[in-house]
């Protein structure tokens, strides 16, 4: 069946919660509201108010709550509206959530999900607009999920759910309303495995989220070129699966990152480093990293735009590459 | 209040393992057998053994990091405690997390964060579990005078009042947050108690130096959130003996002040009001001392006898 992302990552709720009655969900505005987005609604009606809970604007709270009841027994779905505002609950994530099993015991399991709408959305500004998976890929301990459509967001959030390991689990909000064939059927996909959403012999191009869509778009341009482009989609940063990207340079010799956030210190510096460390032999030139300016997104829409790199700038970049 | 013989030397036992393993530490740190950095609790003692006097089986605790002994307390091994001070493997984290992180869950132990707060609201989660499954223990959490001006304090306080979660705060306030002196960091003159009324909670301020005083308070605190009526805070006054850390010379505080507390000392108080009723001898006093001094001197054998963990462990716990 045909559903929208923002119903998939709803339906991968429900279906864990009935399945599961230690998942709890929690979050700002996400019980009688539905969350922002409507991802969330009928769930308050369905599973009542012991499991589907409003927060104060606290995240410092809830997300500490969030740990002490994983810790204890329950499986909370935690969602942190935006993820810039994971960074009110920072030290929470990155030292506690993170850290808490090895630095307390085996024990210590934190079987807890974090997820957050993020990304560029027509003149958010800047400070609701980040993709912030880097942070997050930074702090071991974390897994982290970074869904490009709706059948992979809700096979990665079902099996996030699962998961014992805390999640950071991100869905980008330009992507809440494409929609994407989802069977019927049970499914999940496990982390770590990357899919490659188009086969190609010239160029391995390594995009995140809503870039994906992006590398698709300029791989169809570059094709009626004569360019053939292998898109590659990690689904999940951490774990990262290195061993698809060595068969796909190992094929392409070539490689690129599309990223959305700002290129600094951002997830393709992350794997272009690694690719140049372990995979150099595989490699015909230096890894390009196209991702957004080294700027606050800007309110103007116009210069939003030309912020965030689009279809025509990735094929630019990978016609420079040949 | 009328108390039994028995509880009151339980009391006592539990108050003076928490000074006689935070004396350990510190003699032990000196010694050179401690990595890091300890913060010695020796003052504080009552608040915690008085507070969790009130402990029920299925109870959730959250540590701070100046009483390290109630690990102990709720069932830690002294050779589990050592092990992960001194960075074995037979710690509970084999020595990854060290002194401030001496925890197991299987002890209802939520654990504790060296970013200090961030963890306040572990007990609000643990009580959400309690309230989840309608259990009606409740979680303890403690943290300190300084920490009582940090963000996630309040709003978990806000939270657990808001979901009337059955969570106890426990306020050590020995005065001092490293050198600044509570007046100096706190708008109200108790931190914790003086907020809870904010929030809609009930409060207590005890004498931190009197370990019945503490009791006390805690009991009718902790009789209030069993009952269902949401969480509590209490705030319990004493002074920080040593510095902040082993090595802190404390030049920002008077000689002559610190040496009036510790004359204030809960153990003393304890051991006299013991001694008064007849209820044990000083030779029972003395044997307590010298068996407990055993039994922490063979823990601290059998952790320097344990081996580290090597290289080849240093991803383990990392993921499940």
């Amino acid at each position: 069946m045909l559903v929208t992302f923002a119903q998939a990552v709803g339906d991968a709720m429900k279906e864990e919660m009935r399945r599961d009655d230690r998942i709890l969900v929690f979050g700002e505005d996400i019980a009688e509201f539905g969350n922002i987005f409507g991802i969330t609604r009928g769930m308050l009606e369905e599973f009542g108010p012991k499991r589907v809970r409003n927060t104060p604007i606290s995240e410092m709270a809830f997300i500490g709550a969030a740990m002490g009841a994983a810790e204890t027994g329950l499986r909370p779905c935690v969602e942190l509206m935006y993820a810039d505002f994971s960074l009110v609950a920072f030290a929470e994530i990155y030292h506690c959530i993170a850290k808490w099993r090895y630095m307390h015991g085996p024990e210590y399991k934190l079987p807890l999900v974090i997820r957050s709408a993020m990304g560029s959305s027509f003149g958010a500004t800047g400070e609701h607009s980040n993709c912030l998976e880097s942070l997050y890929m930074h702090s071991p301990g974390l897994l982290v999920a970074s869904p490009s459509n709706a059948y992979d967001a809700k096979g990665l959030l079902k099996e996030a759910i699962r998961n014992d390991n805390p999640v950071m689990f991100f869905e980008h909000k330009q992507l809440y309303k494409t929609k994407g064939e989802v069977p019927e059927e049970e499914y999940t996909i496990p982390f770590g495995v990357a899919d490659i959403k188009r086969e190609g012999s010239d160029v391995t191009v390594i995009a995140i989220g809503l870039m994906v869509g992006r590398a698709l778009e300029a791989a169809e341009a570059l094709a009626k070129e004569g360019v053939s482009v292998e898109v590659l989609d990690p689904r999940t940063l951490v774990p990262f699966d290195k061993e698809a990207v060595r068969r796909s340079v190992s094929k392409t010799h070539r490689a690129m990152v599309v990223e959305e956030s700002n290129k600094t210190s951002g997830v393709g510096a992350e794997i272009a480093a690694m690719m140049q460390e372990e995979m150099y032999d595989e490699l015909d030139g230096p890894v390009v990293r196209v991702a957004a300016l080294d700027v606050p997104l800007p309110y103007n829409i116009e210069l939003e735009k030309y912020a965030i790199p689009d279809a025509e700038q990735i094929a630019a970049a990978i016609r420079k590459m040949l | 209040m009328e108390y039994s013989n028995e509880f009151l030397v339980k009391l006592y036992e539990e108050l003076l393992h928490c000074r006689l393993f935070e004396k350990k530490l510190v003699d032990t740190y000196a010694l050179g057998k401690i990595p890091g950095h300890i913060h010695s609790g020796l003052g504080g003692e009552a608040c915690y053994a008085g507070t969790l006097a009130t402990r029920q089986q299925g109870d959730y605790f959250k540590n701070s990091h100046r009483c390290i002994a109630v690990a102990n307390l709720l069932g830690v091994s002294l050779e589990t405690a050592f092990s992960e001070i001194m960075a074995k493997r037979t710690g509970n984290a084999g020595g990854r997390g060290g002194v401030n992180h001496v925890s197991q869950l299987k002890y209802n132990m939520l654990g504790f964060s060296a970013t200090l707060a961030c963890d306040i609201g572990l007990a609000g989660g643990a009580a959400m579990r309690l309230q989840y499954d309608g259990i009606d223990n409740i979680a303890y959490t403690f943290y300190g005078d300084g920490t009582a001006n940090r963000g996630p304090v309040h709003e978990a306080m806000n939270l657990a009042a808001v979901w009337k979660l059955p969570v106890l705060f426990v306020c050590d306030n020995n005065q001092f947050g490293i050198s600044t002196h509570v007046s100096q960091g706190s708008s109200v003159p108790n931190p914790a108690a003086d907020r809870a009324a904010s929030y809609g909670m009930p409060s207590a301020i005890a004498d931190g130096t009197d370990v019945l005083n503490v009791y006390e308070a805690a009991k009718k605190l902790t009789d209030h959130i069993r009952a269902g009526n949401g969480p509590a805070v209490l705030e319990c006054k004493n002074y920080r003996w040593r510095g902040h850390f082993e090595g802190d010379q404390t030049p920002y505080r008077d000689k002559k002040v610190t040496e009036e507390w510790m004359q204030k000392d809960s153990v003393a108080k304890m051991e006299k009001l013991l001694l008064d009723k007849k209820i044990i001898d000083q030779a029972t006093i003395d044997n307590m001392y010298q068996q407990f001094d055993d039994e922490m001197e063979r823990a601290i054998a059998f952790a320097e006898a344990s081996p580290a963990i090597t290289p080849e462990e240093i991803y383990e716990y990392l993921y499940v």
